[in-house]
């Protein structure tokens, strides 16, 4: 137990109980303060004195990119809180009844339970179209979020040992997330979203071997069926959501555990990590971020219309309407269809149909990249080591530019899926419009790559710019307490040493360092030191 | 100043003080705060008096408001801070290792030692797995030929998705229309464009499947991912009018003249054509069904 949980006014009024490892533990009967009650209800009770204590004062390092994943964070949690409210309105079902509601030009219409009830939302229940926009808004800024945080991990080398299996986790939250985003969009039953089912019934068909069987398993026979809204439900409520929060926790389990990287620096070593405490700076920072992100979500579902699904109608059979998009997230996958050329190959019995190639083929490359990434790192740079210490993006030339060239080529795909609106903005035949970027396809992925390692190599042996944090550390003593130094005078301390300092009190506090109450201060722990090569 | 100099010279002292600073902040914390009081007392306005507008953009601000609120005080108490943790080594100490080598050799010499009923266990399990596929496989029927059926047949009427049926004398030309087979309104794979052009526009093939008088009809469901094939398009600049079928979803192309054969975008195959008659009455009617399965096809559905 540490000692600062104990108040020095209250003398135990019982028997101090045996010392365990130094502190008695006392037995208060009267308690008057925060403190005392807290000893005694909570961490006298399950003997945990130095958790929330050491939670607190746990350092997180900080710049701006490590937002991303918060923003992912909170984005969800804004999702989860509008979801609720909507479940308790929608109706997952596809009996049809005629639309009697408010909205005048669908009156006396034949549509699903589904529709109606988003109609409902949108039109009769008051606060229940904000509430639905903001819904959809915060999917849309979940996915960027989460975009951006992967980048982060990805051009700074933050997947590499320890963090891969984090990658792996990380990774599966994407696509679960762009499950979550897919599911729900098919939810209302509109003209777009049948659309969009559609599309994917005729993908999982062209699967060899199982693809009908298993196309007739998810949709209940044969397209459209009367199941697949009341199936989509659960998945896109509980299931999937549920899988989320479950990986979230062991997500956010390790980096707590593993310790957030950080950029090189003064004083910052592979074996430390400089930043801020969590209570107060970092919290108040981070819970301000969450109300600045819902402000903005709200901002959003109260002034811009989206998804207005009474301008696209039900869903019928014989009905498509030409530029219509889905949600941003599934643009590469509208791209990689509108621009794969019209192959079909036959091989033996088996054939294989075009969307097999856009649909499932592109897909399976984009992800099975993905999760192999930390593995082709470790094979082609042989580097197998821990790192804690963030590479900047031109540090790894190659690696930045393979980046480079991969978001150059879904960025190419993404913009095919919009090739009918740029066909008609720019007034161009459709057909034109895909072969330019059918090239681009081709070509843009390696001139990317080519540009952005130049670029890299010429800045990398440049110096950055000084950061922008103050440099005067704290440094914890071992009694749990605070020093504070006197600013470090940079001169001739480059910032981005590289200072992977091993040999240089690594050992030092190690086997007690997980006790955040108790690092100790060695010469290791004095910036100053580290930093001087 | 170039960008060496940056680096090596302290950042140059702002004229600002910290307490100018930090007085700013907690002005902006205070004022923050108190907007954020307002919009959510607002927002409870607008939905009592049903103004949605009122009500979201007061939630806005008042979360907003909050938000500032919270960052800026965080400045006004100047927490910007170096603190430097010790990361513990996320090693395993041979004690560790050998520790779980001792429970590894328990498991073998206790649960271990009889391979057989590790083997039934093992067994036992599989087979339970094997019993439930049963009740997954009750989410959908076994296809049973269903795609490769659609509502037309000898002699089907086409009609229109309100029940009247086409009059083979209809003299309107270059107009694309949705049928369905008499008895199936709305039934997705027997959705069909009907289309009646010039007679000697038509090729010899798209005749010999079936086209009459000019009349011509066609699945209306895409082969490339299925959507419905719903717009025409006709480009009479040119010298020779140009009819186009075009799928809204990926911009494939049809030509309606020639058997709507592919000439544009990603979809592989034509659209299959349905025969035409004539009845007694003087209506359109298919001869057969289609002689394809309509829209995309599945991994056995090789071309014929
Ligand atoms: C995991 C992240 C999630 C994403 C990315 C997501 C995304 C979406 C999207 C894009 C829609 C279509 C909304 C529209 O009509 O414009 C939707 C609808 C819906 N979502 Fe979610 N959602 C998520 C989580 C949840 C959760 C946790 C719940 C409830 C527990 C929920 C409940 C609903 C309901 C009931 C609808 C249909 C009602 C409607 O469309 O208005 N969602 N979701
Ligand atoms: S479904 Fe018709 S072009 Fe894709």
């Amino acid at each position: 137990m540490s000692d600062e949980t104990m108040s020095p006014e209250t003398a135990p009024e019982t028997e101090a109980t045996p010392a365990g490892d130094g502190a008695p533990e006392p037995v208060f009967k009267e308690d008057r303060t925060l403190v005392e009650r807290y000893v005694n209800n909570v961490t006298g009770r399950l003997g945990a004195g130095a958790w929330l204590t050491k939670t607190l004062r746990k350092v997180f390092p900080s710049h701006f990119s490590f937002l991303w994943g918060e923003l992912a964070l909170y984005s969800f949690v804004i999702l989860v809180l509008t979801g609720v409210y909507l479940t308790l309105f929608f109706a997952g079902s596809q009996d049809t009844l005629t639309y009697t509601g408010s909205y005048a030009p669908l009156q006396g219409q034949e549509v699903t339970s589904a529709f109606n009830s988003v109609m409902r939302i949108s039109f009769e229940v008051k606060g229940g179209l904000l509430i639905r926009q903001m819904h959809h808004w915060a999917a849309l800024v979940f996915m960027g979020a989460i975009a951006l945080h992967m980048a982060r991990i990805y051009f700074t080398g933050a997947y590499r040992r320890p963090r891969d299996l984090n990658w792996y986790v990380g990774l599966t939250l994407l696509v679960l997330a762009l499950a979550a985003g897919f599911t729900g969009y098919s939810l209302p039953d509109d003209l777009l979203s049948g659309t969009g089912l559609r599309i994917t019934y005729a993908i999982i068909l062209t699967i060899p071997f199982i693809g009908e069987r298993l196309a007739y398993l998810i949709f209940g026979g044969e397209w459209p069926g009367t199941e697949i809204i009341g199936r989509l439900y659960p998945v896109h409520i509980l299931i999937i959501p549920g899988l989320i929060v479950a990986l979230l926790a062991l997500h956010l389990g390790m980096v707590w555990h593993q310790k957030h990287t950080q950029f090189r620096g003064p004083g910052r070593t592979e074996d430390n990590v400089v930043g801020e405490r969590v209570w107060p700076s970092f919290a108040l920072k981070s819970i301000g971020l969450f109300f600045l992100v819902a402000g903005m979500i709200t901002m959003m579902g109260a002034l811009f219309t989206i998804n207005p699904i009474w301008l696209y109608g039900p869903y019928d059979v014989g009905a498509a309407t030409s530029y219509s998009q889905p949600d941003w997230y599934i643009g590469f996958l509208e791209g990689s269809l509108r621009l794969m050329p019209p192959w079909e190959t036959q091989i033996g019995p088996i054939v294989i149909n075009n969307i097999f190639y856009s649909g499932v083929v592109v897909s399976a490359i984009i992800f099975g990249g993905l999760y192999t990434v930390p593995y082709l790192d470790r094979r082609f740079t042989g580097d197998r080591d821990e790192h804690n210490l963030l590479d900047r993006p031109r540090d790894a030339p190659t690696r930045t530019a393979i980046g480079v060239a991969c978001i150059t080529a879904v960025s190419i795909l993404f913009i095919g899926g919009a090739q009918d609106i740029i066909a008609k903005t720019f007034d161009i035949a459709v057909g034109r419009v895909t072969t330019i970027l059918q090239i681009s396809f081709l070509v843009g992925p390696p001139l990317s790559f080519f540009i952005a390692r130049r670029v890299c190599i010429s800045l990398r042996d440049r110096p950055g710019p000084r950061r922008t944090e103050r440099e005067s550390p704290v440094i914890r003593t071992s009694t749990g307490g605070y020093e504070f130094l006197e600013p470090i005078d940079s001169d001739g301390v480059p910032v981005d040493q590289r200072s992977t300092s091993n040999g240089n009190g690594a050992g030092n506090g190690a086997g007690n360092g997980h006790d955040a109450g108790h690092v100790s201060t060695d010469s290791s722990g004095s910036p100053r030191e580290v930093a001087e090569p | 100043m170039t960008i060496d100099e940056r680096d090596d010279a302290p950042p140059a002292i702002p004229e600002v003080t910290q307490e100018a600073i930090e007085a700013r902040a907690f002005r902006v914390a205070v004022a923050a705060f108190v907007i954020a009081v307002a919009g959510g007392l607002s927002a409870a306005w607008g939905y009592w008096s049903d103004e949605d507008r009122v009500l979201g953009v007061g939630l806005g601000v008042a979360l907003l408001g909050i938000g500032f609120g919270m960052v800026s005080w965080s400045k006004y108490l100047d927490l910007d801070e170096n603190v430097v943790q010790q990361r513990e080594r996320l090693r395993t100490t041979v004690e560790e290792r050998d520790d779980f080598a001792e429970e590894i050799k328990l498991t073998k010499e206790t649960v271990g030692r009889r391979k057989l009923l590790t083997v039934l266990f093992a067994g036992s399990l599989a087979s339970l797995a094997v019993g439930f596929i049963g009740p997954i496989g009750s989410l959908g029927p076994k296809p049973q030929g269903e795609r490769q059926r659609t509502g037309w047949g000898e002699g089907t009427r086409l009609v229109t998705s309100n029940g009247q049926p086409i009059p083979a004398s209809s003299q309107i030309f270059d107009q694309l229309a949705t049928v369905f087979p008499e008895g199936s309104i709305g039934v997705d794979d027997g959705q069909v464009v009907l289309l009646r052009v010039q007679p000697g526009l038509l090729t010899e093939r798209t005749i010999e499947r079936g086209a009459i008088e000019g009349w011509v009809a066609y699945s209306k469901i895409c082969t490339h991912a299925g959507c419905s094939v719903g717009l025409f398009g006709i480009d009479d600049r040119k010298p020779d009018t140009l009819r186009q079928l075009v799928c809204p979803c990926h911009q494939s192309v049809f030509d309606p003249v020639d058997s709507a054969r592919p000439i544009g975008g990603p979809a592989p195959r034509s659209l299959p054509q349905l025969a035409l008659a004539i009845d007694d009455e003087g209506f359109l009617v298919s001869q057969s069904d289609f002689d394809r399965v309509v829209g995309p096809i599945s991994w056995t559905e090789g071309e014929t």
